[in-house]
């Protein structure tokens, strides 16, 4: 049988590399490390309901982009700098001083908006291809019985997410076919009721058998197959530890990784 | 084994009792039934048997349940783990992990069994389930009918006493709900497990249970052999009717018994038997499908099927779980985009259809089909599709009342039970008059009375009112009622595409219990049967 990681790396590894993200501050390396990650999610992501979870951190991500810097160039105080152009200033009471909407927009305030938002958004993208490598399933089993509560509300919420995905285009298409074109944000009540009712109907449902096999009955668990550490996930574990002792080493770690679990 | 004293049951918010002062024993080794019609508390029973309700769902449970001597009130669902399996309804939606071998260990290692005896349990599931070619697959990836499987193995590695089935076979086809029930049946006679089971399908179950427990709408309840049951309730499958019919004096409850009770009535009968002509209005074709091909990735769903359908045709999609019928209707419906071939909906290309043009042309009833409803009330709803469809306000409302009577239009659709859902939802699609209305597995979950009203309504769409109706279905009986026009897919070809009898006929594990007795006679229906016993006399 074909062994996979052990189901804690990948959360290790990413969270490794987001902190070195982070502490590195270089947009450069930002892209690069997540341009490596995206090519790792490419080769390892199985044909699993959560591979998707990656693209559609990518995709929030960008979101996140947008919004830091429409709220950053229009919101805030302004940064001395090169004008860029200038946006009419919205009057505001006079409670509100201090806070300005509108006005000039300086290259400055521009830049350092969206490198906010690019590292926000990379280290969604680096939690992101974690969360699509590996199975929540196993991650679960995999928790120690200290944080066993805690771990059980976040494995089910972290799995229910890629079902909300598929239940998102399933109800979509229905709703097409009803005659309704989901554009605008009134298409997205339609979606979202029956959505949460079927959320919420298939919480309970797995609740209720985890309920009546014995979950969380008693505190101590026994494993039929230990998730084992193998070297590999010791020397994937101890590569990305790297990144956080050197962060301008980051790209390079983030390479060698790729190599390692390259088949 | 399962004692039940004077059990009424109300849940909160509630004003009236699910259950009311039910009392009952059940002894080791038997196999009983729970029967009654939709969203009258089958599935509410059998979750008070090892304290689901109310421990889950809250509630007030007077009265008292024992399971093995331990009552239900003093131990929480995990407590009794190891004493009940339960299967739910949906066996997807309680599985926790995602291999078949790591779901058969999971209740093990909650229950902190030591790895040894795991090891050994699992393998004696997978041989007594025949799953051991599956152990390593994704259960995501399972057939219904593996996925089944694989729940009841879950259950049943934890060495129950009792295991609880919710409509074990709703979503399966025929053959694979027989290879369930068989597996069940052996189960309670080499291990005396005892099992508590409840299902629509009556024809499916009854050769199979030694007590039926009846629930019936005015909170009575009835519990005996079937043969006791069967004397004069309503609620009973075809084989029961045709025995009334035939005016025997017996209770058949297997196609065996009948066949043997009717040995000379049969005789006397085939000699009068003709077979009703096929009428072949050649009208002109409203769904046209040519060489259609389907893939989802490297797999293929549908491949190279051509298919004509007129207006007045009711078709029936048949064949396995998985075999492509869904395939088929979505490209129909214009769901999905197909990669080879033609699909034309009164001449137009159904994938681009909009808006008001696309309602008055198909109507399609998903799987789910609240999926169509959103709003807060069946009032809203209602005069949404109203809104929505040009008509005047009050007509989908008034169609509503004809076909399910009794609807409060301030229901929220999701209080609604799966008949009255399935109602509402046709009738919000019906309001825009289609051309062609497609349903997908419309009697998951209806009873027999809802699917009556079914058929008739089906039938007065396509005859009456020049329509045409696909149905996707794996009910055989819904099938012979409804029908005139068979196209059976297996592994994305057509296979057979006839008139119902003809396709229903040559294929013994998709003939009606009416044909199976009756063979070889050519009727599928107990209407077939009454009218040729009266050409006869």
């Amino acid at each position: 049988m074909n062994r996979s990681l052990h189901p804690l790396v990948w959360w290790i590894w990413a969270g490794a590399m987001a902190t070195a993200v982070a502490m590195t501050s270089s947009i450069s390396i930002a892209i690069a490390v997540v341009g490596v990650t995206a090519i790792v999610v490419r080769n390892k992501a199985e044909e699993t309901p959560w591979a998707a979870s990656f693209s559609w951190s990518l995709k929030m991500g960008l979101w996140v982009i947008a919004i830091r810097v429409l709220t950053g160039v229009l919101i805030g105080v302004p940064m001395p700098g090169r004008k860029i152009l200038t946006l009419p200033v919205i009057p505001l009471p006079h409670w509100m001083a201090g806070i300005r909407i509108g006005g000039p927009v300086t290259l400055e305030r521009l830049t350092s908006t969206a490198h906010d938002g690019i590292m926000i958004a990379s280290i969604i993208a680096l939690l992101g291809a974690a969360a699509s490598l590996s199975s929540p399933h196993r991650l679960l089993r995999s928790m120690p019985v200290m944080v066993y509560e805690f771990g059980v509300s976040v494995v089910i919420a972290t799995s229910i997410l890629p079902q909300f995905v598929t239940s998102i285009s399933r109800i979509k298409q229905a709703q097409r076919l009803r005659g309704h074109e989901s554009t605008g944000l009134l298409s997205w009540r339609r979606i979202a009721l029956p959505l949460f009712e079927e959320t919420l109907s298939r919480s309970l449902d797995l609740a209720a058998a985890m309920d009546s096999r014995g979950y969380g009955f008693t505190r101590k668990r026994s494993k039929y197959r230990q998730d084992r550490w193998t070297s590999k996930d010791y020397l994937l574990c101890g590569i990305a530890m790297v990144s956080l002792a050197k962060p301008e080493l980051l790209v390079l770690v983030a390479a060698v990784s790729a190599l390692v679990v390259a088949p | 084994m399962i004692k039940f004293s004077n059990v009424s049951l109300i849940y909160p918010n509630s004003q009236q009792t699910v259950i009311e002062d039910l009392s009952f024993t059940v002894s080791e080794g038997e196999l009983v039934l729970v029967m009654g019609p939709t969203g009258i508390g089958k599935s509410s029973v059998l979750r008070l048997i090892n304290g689901l309700v109310p421990h889950h769902t809250g509630g007030i449970l007077a009265g008292d349940i024992s399971v093995n001597g331990i009552s239900t009130h003093s131990v929480k669902p995990g407590g009794l783990a190891h004493l009940i399996g339960i299967v739910g309804q949906n066996p997807l939606h309680g599985f926790v992990t995602d291999t078949v071998e790591e779901e058969l260990a999971f209740g093990m290692e909650t229950l902190n069994m030591p790895s040894d005896v795991m090891r050994k349990r699992v393998e004696e599931i997978l041989d007594l389930l025949s799953l051991a070619p599956l152990r390593n697959r994704t259960i995501a990836t399972l057939s219904g009918g593996e996925q089944q499987r694989v729940a009841i193995g879950s259950a049943l590695v934890m060495h129950p006493k009792v295991l609880v089935l919710d409509e074990p076979t709703s979503a399966l086809d025929p053959i694979a709900a027989e290879e369930v029930l068989s597996i069940l049946h052996r189960l309670v006679h080499d291990l005396g497990l005892t099992v508590i089971i409840s299902e629509h399908k009556l024809e499916r179950v009854i050769q199979f249970a030694d007590r039926i427990i009846h629930i019936q709408g005015d909170g009575h309840t009835r519990i005996g052999t079937p043969q006791e049951i069967f004397a004069d309730s309503d609620l009973a499958p075809p084989i029961i009717h045709l025995a009334r019919a035939m005016q025997l004096s017996e209770i058949p409850l297997t196609v065996r018994d009948m066949r043997r009770m009717t040995q000379t009535k049969r005789k006397e009968l085939v000699d009068g038997s003709v077979l009703a002509p096929i009428e072949n209005s050649k009208t002109e074709s409203l769904v046209t499908l040519k060489q259609v091909t389907i893939n989802y990735g490297k797999k293929n769903a549908i491949s190279d099927v051509s298919l004509s359908i007129s207006s007045g045709e009711i078709i029936a999609v048949m064949g396995r779980n998985g075999a492509g019928k869904s395939s088929l209707l979505r490209a129909i419906v214009g769901a999905s985009t197909v990669d080879k071939g033609d699909v034309l909906v009164a001449k137009k290309n159904p994938f681009l259809l909009q808006g008001r043009e696309r309602t008055q042309l198909i109507g399609f009833i998903p799987q789910e089909p609240s999926d169509l409803l959103y709003r807060q009330s069946v009032a809203d709803e209602c005069s949404q599709a109203d809104q929505d469809n040009h008509v005047v306000a009050g007509t989908t409302l008034t169609l509503l009342q004809e076909l399910v009577p009794g609807i409060s239009s301030h229901t929220h659709p999701r209080d609604l039970s799966e008949g009255q859902r399935l109602g509402l939802a046709l009738c919000v699609v019906l309001s825009g008059s289609p051309k062609i209305l497609v349903l997908d597995e419309p009697t998951r979950g209806l009873d027999y009375s809802a699917k009556k009203t079914l058929v008739s309504l089906l039938k007065e769409i396509a005859l009456g009112q020049e329509r045409a109706v696909i149905i996707a279905t794996h009910d055989v009986e819904l099938v012979a009622e409804v029908a005139t026009r068979v196209v059976f897919i297996a592994e994305g070809e057509i296979v057979a595409d006839g008139p119902v009898a003809q396709v229903l006929l040559s294929s013994p594990a998709f003939a009606p219990q009416v044909a199976k007795v009756m063979s070889p006679s050519p009727w599928l229906t107990i209407n077939d049967v009454i009218e040729a016993m009266k050409r006869n006399q």
